[in-house]
This record gives structure tokens, sequence and C-alpha cells, in this order.
């Protein structure tokens, strides 16, 4: 089935080496989820903070597991790390401020 | 023996009225443990009665607590009723406690309800308060926080489970590949990091979902981008969105030709539904083939095939036999084939309307499959997009060789020329825009320059070479206002 069977249809010197494609121009291409994931999570982990509500830590940490599954391998751990971190704080704080467990809304 | 008796119910009393102060609470025990060692066999009735009472006192603190200043009173009054009727010995202490009580008048002792009430409990059940939930030392009542933590524990489990699928996946796609692949191209594998073009000879992974792979070194192309686009199995929310609407994998390979490659024509293939998403999206597909999809019958494909192309020339060309057979062979796992000399993309939405210049143009060969099984793949169903790789290789080979006769060239070039004319239409008006606000800053700049100029001597000498510039443009507009008239006659 190769096209032809005689020659070799390598070349070495037409090699071009891999450019990632650039985001900037097609911005449309992109997933946006890990960045709209975080920033949710980042929301949520301040919410339970200052007003104490569990359930928006718990929510918190979710949204920073959906972030870190979604995210690019080009992203850079740090932020991933830090909205984990913070998110699982918010938790913590929850807690130990308020050791009562959380009631269901319903 | 009879005083040490006396000591131990107020003792109790005092207890239950204040449970907060230890230092007390620690005082009392002791007296008692001493009184024990005394005699067991008195003690045993009060130890219970003692249990009962802590009991009380551990379950019920705020009531307790408001009765506190009535209870040192009464307990003068029990000790020296304990005197009187204390002969029976402490057998029956509730009987005893119940004629006691009912001896007294209601007036004289206050608080003797809750008295009553503590002796009645000793007989009754238990009053037992509802604890607040954090001090009962229960699981049951953090079902919630179990519930999440299992939630989290199973989001994980998918996590692992879905990212080693994909990749299961992604090495049986090469694995079945990688024979072609090296046998066509020199470089097989890049991530455009090291130094030499050497092939990796394995997928770049740019996701859990996503894998690259870069070959290039060949005739007839620049390079061929092979994308492997799995569905996010890492990622339970997609799974169960997945659920509701099925979709499949994607193998997408992007072609990317030189100039010499490829004559100018922009045709398409694909599924209906494929055909019209592209049609809206794409740049280069919206701007040169009007005509709505024509159904893929006529070139003998399957009727759930459409063609959108340029001309009919064109169709004709890249019809051929080989390619027909492939389509039709195939048809299910095709979801779209795009050749285009002025690729450029999908259509970007800008702000401020149109763009001021054309988008880069480039010639490509654009093909995206699917996958078969609609995301219940398995690594064996990679071997069937093998045939779908060959038919790429072929179709590269005959796109250099495709040549439109003069007529369709000529066409062609018309085309590309009536859209770049629209194109700048449309922009004219925002270029003229943009030129005006240019020469307005400069004429403002200029005016400040004169305005800070603090030397009235060369005030007056910048204005004045302002305005003769002024001059100098409206004769030149006039004369060519001029020549235009003259032309016109």
């Amino acid at each position: 089935m190769a096209t032809n069977s005689f020659a070799d249809p390598r070349r070495q010197n037409k090699i071009l080496r891999y450019k990632p494609p650039s985001t900037e121009t097609n911005p449309t291409l992109e997933d946006p989820t890990p960045d709209y994931m975080n920033l949710l999570g980042m929301i949520f982990s301040m919410c339970g903070l200052m007003l104490k509500l569990k359930w928006c830590a718990w929510i918190a940490v979710y949204c920073s597991f959906i972030s870190f599954a979604n995210s690019r391998s080009s992203e850079d751990t740090k932020q991933m790390m830090s909205s984990f971190m913070l998110s699982i704080s918010a938790v913590v704080m929850s807690y130990l401020q308020n050791p009562q467990p959380m009631s269901p809304p319903w | 023996m009879r005083s040490a008796y006396l000591l131990l119910v107020p003792t109790l009393l005092l207890l239950l009225a204040l449970p907060a102060s230890r230092g007390r609470y620690n005082d009392d025990f002791d007296d008692g443990e001493d009184l024990a060692d005394f005699d067991d066999n008195d003690f045993a009735e009060f130890e219970d009665m003692n249990d009962d009472l802590t009991a009380e006192t551990e379950t019920a603190p705020p009531p307790r607590v408001s009765s506190p200043s009535s209870q040192p009173e009464e307990d003068e009054d029990e000790a020296t009723v304990e005197l009187e009727d204390g002969q029976d010995g402490f057998e029956d202490s509730e009987t005893q406690d119940q004629d006691m009580y009912s001896k007294y008048d209601q007036e004289e002792f206050e608080g003797i309800g809750d008295m009553e009430k503590t002796s009645h409990s000793m007989k009754d059940p238990l009053i037992i308060h509802t604890v607040p939930a954090h001090l009962q030392n229960s699981w049951e009542s953090y079902y919630m926080e179990i519930l999440m933590v299992t939630g989290l524990l199973s989001y994980i489990m998918n996590y692992i489970i879905g990212k080693n699928k994909n990749s299961r996946l992604a090495q049986a796609w090469f694995n079945s590949h990688r024979e072609l692949l090296e046998s066509n191209f020199a470089l097989v594998g890049d991530d455009g990091t090291s130094k030499e073009p050497v092939s990796t000879g394995k997928l770049n992974q740019e996701n859990e979902h996503i894998y690259n792979l870069w070959c290039s070194g060949r005739v007839c192309c620049e390079g061929m981008l092979i994308q492997l686009k799995f569905l996010k199995r890492q990622d339970l929310l997609n799974t169960v969105t997945r659920m509701m609407r099925p979709a499949s994998d994607q193998v997408q390979i992007k072609v990317t030709l030189n100039d010499e490659d490829m004559d100018t024509f922009v045709f398409a293939v694909g599924s209906k539904k494929a055909m019209a998403r592209l049609q809206k999206e794409m740049q280069d597909l919206s701007e040169f083939c009007n005509d709505k999809p024509k159904s893929g019958a006529k070139y003998g494909l399957p009727d759930s095939m459409a063609i959108l192309s340029e001309m009919g020339e064109v169709t004709d060309g890249v019809m051929d036999n080989k390619m027909v057979h492939y389509i039709t062979n195939h048809a299910d796992k095709i979801e779209s084939i795009h050749f285009s000399d002025q690729f450029s993309g999908p259509k970007i939405m800008q702000e401020e309307g149109q763009p001021l210049k054309l988008p880069e143009t480039k010639k490509t060969l654009l093909f995206t499959f699917n996958v078969p099984g609609y995301g219940n793949t398995s690594p064996k169903d990679m071997d069937s997009l093998l045939p779908l790789t060959n038919m790429v290789i072929y179709s590269i080979d005959k796109v250099k060789k495709l040549r439109l006769n003069r007529e369709g060239k000529q066409k062609a070039d018309r085309n590309r020329a009536r859209v770049e004319e629209n194109f700048l239409k449309q922009t004219h008006a925002q270029r003229q825009e943009a030129a005006q606000t240019r020469r307005e800053e400069k004429k403002r700049a200029e005016k400040e320059r004169i305005m800070n100029e603090e030397d009235p001597e060369r005030q007056r000498r910048l204005e004045e070479a302002a305005q003769r510039r002024e001059q100098k443009k409206i004769e030149k507009k006039q004369m060519k206002m001029k020549q235009i008239k003259v032309k016109a006659m």
C-alpha cells in the first residue's frame, strides 16, 4: 500500500523541526476547563474560609481535583499545588473552627 | 459512720450544683474515696448512687446550672432529715427518700422539685438530652463527610484508570502505525526541544488525553502532525456527561505542504453534519465554497457523506477511484477530510470587527478520523485505523500530482482575488479611520510641542513652519483633484 514501492520517499534533508502551535492565534482551540476550575476552586475556598461554610470548602477541593485532571502538561505545577493546598486548608480550617458534621442542605 | 453519710449527700448535691468547678469536684471525690476505705459494703449503694448522679451531671449540664444557689440552702436541712430517718440503712434508699420528701412543705423549700426529679430519675429511665453532634463519639453523624471523601476517592480511582486506558490506547495506535510512519518519514517523533533533529520514536504527551506526533522528512510535504485526541477518561465529570452524550476518540492528522506541493484549490469531504459545521467554522471553506454541501452519492460515495468544493473540476480531480474506494470502505470512521491552499484555521471572532489584515494561510491537508467504538474502544480497534493512514499518505502524493487545467486555474485565481478584494473593502472604512486617528495624533503632538516651547521666538517659528506644511498639503490635494478631473475629461 506504500505509494512508491520503488523509491524511498524519505528525505533527510527535508526535515523540519516541530514547532508547538501558538495558542495566541487561535484561543478557541484551547480548552478553558482547567482555568475555570482553578478560579472556581479559589473562589469557593475563600468563601469557605471567610463565611465558614463547610460545603464551599468541599466543593473547592473537588474543583481543584478537576482542574488538575484536565490540566495541560505545559502548565506549571506550582499553580496547581497552590490551589490544592488552599482548598485543603479551607476544609481543615472549617472543621477546626466548627467540628460539627456538615448538615445536608435538604 | 452516719456522719460520713451526712458528708456524702451534701457533697453529691454540690457536685450537681457546680459541675464547672473542677477543684471542688476533685475534693469531693477525694473525700468519697477516703470514706470508702473505711467500709466498702456500706458504700456500695452510695457508689451506685454516685455513678447515677454523675451520669446525670454529664448528660444534663445546662438544666443543673440554673439552680445552684438554692441547693446549698437545702443541704443542711437534708442533712438533719437524714440524721433522723437514717437508721433504716441504705438498702432501701429510694423509698426512704420518697418518704422524706413527701413530708416537706412545698413553700418552705425552694427547688425541691428538682431534687425529686433526680431521685425519680434513678428509678425512671434516664432522661438523656441530645448531645451536640460533635461531642458524640459516633462516626454516623459524619455521614456527609464520609460521602465527600468517598467521592474524592472514586474521582482519584477514575483518574488513574482513565489515564492508564488512554495511555494504552495511544501506545497501541503507535505500535500499529510505527512501521508505516518510519518507512515514510525520516523523522518520526519530535518534541522540538532537543538540539539535533533525531527521532524520539515515541508520542509526545501533551495532556492526559491528547498525544502528539510530529513526522517530517519526506517528499511532497513539510511535515505531518498527528494528534490523538482521546476522550477525557481521566475526568469523572466528563465520563458522566459522556454517558448522556456519547462521543468518540478522534485522530487528527494535519499535513503541511510546501508551496510547490499543491495547486490552488479548496476541497472538503466528510459526514453531513461535519460538513455543515466546517462550512460555518472554517475561514477558507466559508469564503471559497459558497454552495451548500453536495451529497456524495454522485461520486459513488455513501449517502451519509457530503462534499464541499471550490469547483467541480477539483472534485473530479480528487475523487478518483482509489479515494472513493478508501472513503466508501471506511465511511463510518471518517469525520472530515479537508484539502486547502488557503487554510488558516477556524474563523477568529475579533472584538473590533474585522482584523486589519488577512490571516496567514498555509497549504494544508487536514484529516479527522473517529475511532470506532464510541468511547468503548479497546487497543485492538487502533489497527482498524491503519488503512486510513495509508489513505493519508496516498493523498499527499496525489495532491502533489493534481494540477488544475488552465480554466480551473483562472477561476481559482479570480476567486482568490475576489476574496482579497472583499476583505479590503470591508476593512477599508476601518483602515481609513485608523489612518485618520494617526494623523490627528501627529497634529496634536506637534501642537503640544509648540505650546510647550518656552522661547517665544521659537514658538513663532514653529507655528509658521506648521502653517506652511498645512498649506502644502492643501495644495497637493487640489492638484490631485485637478488631475483627476483632467483624466475624467
